[in-house]
């Protein structure tokens, strides 16, 4: 590419990028702060500093370091993931209301997982990499499913019927899980019932260990093909006229949202919502360019997903509710909101 | 990838393992701070018996750190004098040792009641053991009750805070059994023996009182919860106590339902109910309020035993719930006291 000169307008769009994204990463790393300090133990600021620097006591250090610190990270990781996924499954399906849940990959990564459980209970440390494997076969399954249920050949994708299907096989999905749940034992149907409402379960230096993997390599993919999403977004007679090759790029990017999604389901549960809401902050806030909107989504939806945690685990102590039950909470009344001005 | 993922599994468990070491030697250094200055009166007070009353098995082999194998296979190094103990739902074996836990088990709406009397002062934690909750409280030791409990790496964090053993559902199951290991684990046999060997007596001598009083009249045990009848076996909990230790008659519902479909407590619904041809009914009802109505209807009445009006009525506080020495030892009085006049 030669250097292009820059318009007032782009310069001004560039810098307006710049200010989201830094401003999303204060915001991040205020909540991140809030969040040490929020749980069971009371940690006061000055206790969580003694206990970065080395000094706490030893239950601080387990506290933090244990129990708190995994379970921010993967909340950061996993509201990442989702928000990138639910970003590239809008640009692709030209649908606003297209996300992981919407077209049924949480369910579908949901019912492989629980499958997993029902028929091999209590296994312990193998599971934790195995779930993301299980999470991610049912979920590219399911995907494929939808996908060559809603492919015409005459039109190719129509994103309305791809939002029909995927809300069609995610609610037969949903049924068979139910199936499933109400043979298991009480315990586990429990876990299950917590699980599907998207709880953070694997709050353990393993679960990151398992997830990070799939987003270091699936949310640079993204990003570096921002471009191609831009086209894509288009529309596919568009995207073709421009010399994009439609189907192949589709079918890539289709497979690495539902990978992203996928792996994190397997650690969080249905957390829905934050695929939907994510990508449609981060529009309002940087517009349709997905070379700074998908960061933008990474990063909101990592702020949100934590702010959901630290709130779930606040509100009703000792108890906590399901961080995906929050994100509902906060994330409904906002999309109503959206949807009634957006109908002018 | 896959060599990656194996790799960094490999550092994670030499990590892992590094990390559990330094936490077991922090644990076993707090310990020793944390048990005088956390001990009450009456855990101090209770030391010098217990040593008397063992004294002659093991005066000569002071208590010292021991590597036990748990139900899931997980090698647990028991503390020496284990002195906070966190075994959730296991609060029956520990009452009846004599050990009191550093916090009893709770769910949104309750607790072991039965219990109450012993654990009156201990701290309450949920159910699901929320791992800053636990770790708030300290333990050197922590007993589980069930291998579910601890599902999905909850072992290896709960491991973290302080050695972890699971008893088990196989050794749950027999109260009997579970009570001999816990006490070998807190080496507290003698005293585990001497409750089998009590509460057999007392249930020995209750059977006696039983055939003289009700011969071989059939008795069935109710629990009414949210408008639900369910209805126990002679396989568990207060069942266990009724059929199998005091030989009272099982009564024709429960020999109806296949041996290999019974639940803990199978439900049967309110129709069933209506051909229940037991002579008496024991009722622990959940539903004071709320189910009461069903009580009022005209299939309730009609049943034999409550037109004779042979019902005993336990509180959703009794101990018919649960399973242990302790519970079982309550269920008698309460049996006793209901059909010995």
């Amino acid at each position: 590419m030669s250097k292009i000169v820059l318009s007032p307008y782009e310069r001004q769009r560039r810098t307006r990028g710049i200010t989201v994204l830094s401003s999303l990463g204060i915001l991040i790393l205020a909540v991140f702060i809030v969040s040490m300090n929020t749980g069971f133990m009371r940690l006061s600021p000055l206790d969580v500093l003694h206990t970065l620097a080395g000094e706490g006591t030893h239950q601080q250090k387990l506290i933090l370091f244990e129990f708190r610190l995994p379970r921010i990270v993967i909340s950061l990781l996993v509201g990442a993931g989702f928000a990138v996924s639910g970003c590239i499954l809008q640009s692709l399906s030209r649908n606003a209301l297209a996300e992981p849940g919407t077209l049924g990959i949480n369910a579908g990564a949901g019912f492989a997982v629980i499958i997993y459980i029902s028929f091999f209970p209590a296994s312990t440390t193998a599971s934790v990499f195995l779930l993301p494997l299980l999470a991610l076969a049912g979920a590219g399954l399911t995907a494929t499913l939808i996908y060559f249920l809603s492919y015409r050949k005459e039109d190719g994708l129509s994103p309305t019927r791809l939002i029909l299907i995927g809300i069609a096989v995610s609610a037969g999905i949903y049924a068979f899980q139910l199936i499933l749940s109400l043979r298991l034992d009480p315990r586990n149907y429990q876990f299950v019932a917590t699980w599907i409402a998207g709880k953070i379960w694997g709050g353990d230096w393993r679960f990151v260990l398992a997830l990070l993997p799939w987003l270091l390599i699936l949310l640079p993919f993204s990003f570096y093909k921002a471009r191609v999403l831009n086209v894509l977004n288009l529309g596919d007679q568009t995207s073709a006229g421009l010399g994009a090759p439609v189907e192949k790029e589709r079918i890539l990017l289709l497979a690495a949202a539902v990978a992203l999604a996928g792996s994190c389901v397997a650690v969080s549960g249905g957390i829905g919502f934050v695929g939907l809401i994510a990508p449609h902050l981060a529009r309002r806030l940087v517009g349709p360019r997905h070379q700074v909107l998908l960061p933008a989504c990474a990063l909101i939806g990592a702020l949100l997903l934590l702010t959901a945690d630290t709130l779930g685990r606040w509100v009703l102590q000792p108890a906590e509710i399901p961080t995906g039950i929050v994100v509902a909470i906060i994330g409904a009344p906002y999309f109503l909101y959206l949807l009634a001005k957006s109908k002018a | 990838m896959f060599s990656f993922k194996k790799k960094s599994l490999g550092s994670m468990k030499l990590a892992m393992s590094g990390l559990m070491v330094m936490v077991l030697f922090l644990s076993a250094c707090g310990n020793n701070n944390a048990g005088n200055s956390a001990n009450s009166g009456a855990e101090v007070s209770a030391a010098p018996t217990v040593e008397a009353s063992t004294a002659p098995a093991e005066t000569t082999a002071p208590a010292v750190e021991k590597t036990v194998t748990d139900s899931m296979g997980h090698k647990v190094i028991i503390p020496a004098n284990p002195q906070r103990v966190l075994g959730s739902y296991l609060e029956d074996y520990l009452v009846t040792l004599g050990v009191t836990p550093v916090a009893q088990w709770s769910v949104p709406n309750g607790i072991q009641d039965y219990l109450a009397a012993d654990l009156k002062d201990v701290p309450k934690i949920s159910y699901d053991l929320p791992l800053e909750a636990v770790t708030s409280f300290t333990p050197d030791l922590i007993l589980i009750q069930s291998e579910s409990e601890v599902q999905n790496g909850l072992y290896d964090q709960l491991n973290k805070i302080a050695p972890t053993y699971v008893v088990g559902d196989a050794l749950s199951k027999d109260w009997r059994k579970a009570l001999l290991t816990i006490g070998e684990i807190l080496n507290k046999t003698p005293e585990a023996e001497q409750a089998i060997k009590d509460y057999d007596q007392k249930a020995a001598d209750a059977k006696e009182k039983l055939a003289g009083a009700i011969g071989k009249e059939s008795a069935a045990i109710l629990w009414l919860v949210q408008k639900n009848f369910y209805i126990v076996d002679e396989t568990r909990s207060s069942g266990a106590v009724l059929y199998t230790d005091l030989g009272v008659t099982l009564p024709n519902l429960v020999t109806e339902i296949p041996e290999g479909t019974r639940a803990t407590w199978n439900p049967i619904s309110l129709e069933k109910l209506a051909e229940l041809t037991a002579d008496h009914i024991f009722l622990v009802n959940s539903d004071k309020t709320e189910g009461s109505a069903i009580l009022d209807s005209a299939i309730w009445k009609g049943i034999p035993a409550v037109k004779a009006g042979k019902v005993h009525e336990l509180s959703s506080t009794a101990s018919w719930l649960y399973s242990g020495a302790t519970a079982g030892s309550q269920t008698i009085d309460d049996v006793l006291a209901s059909l010995v006049k």
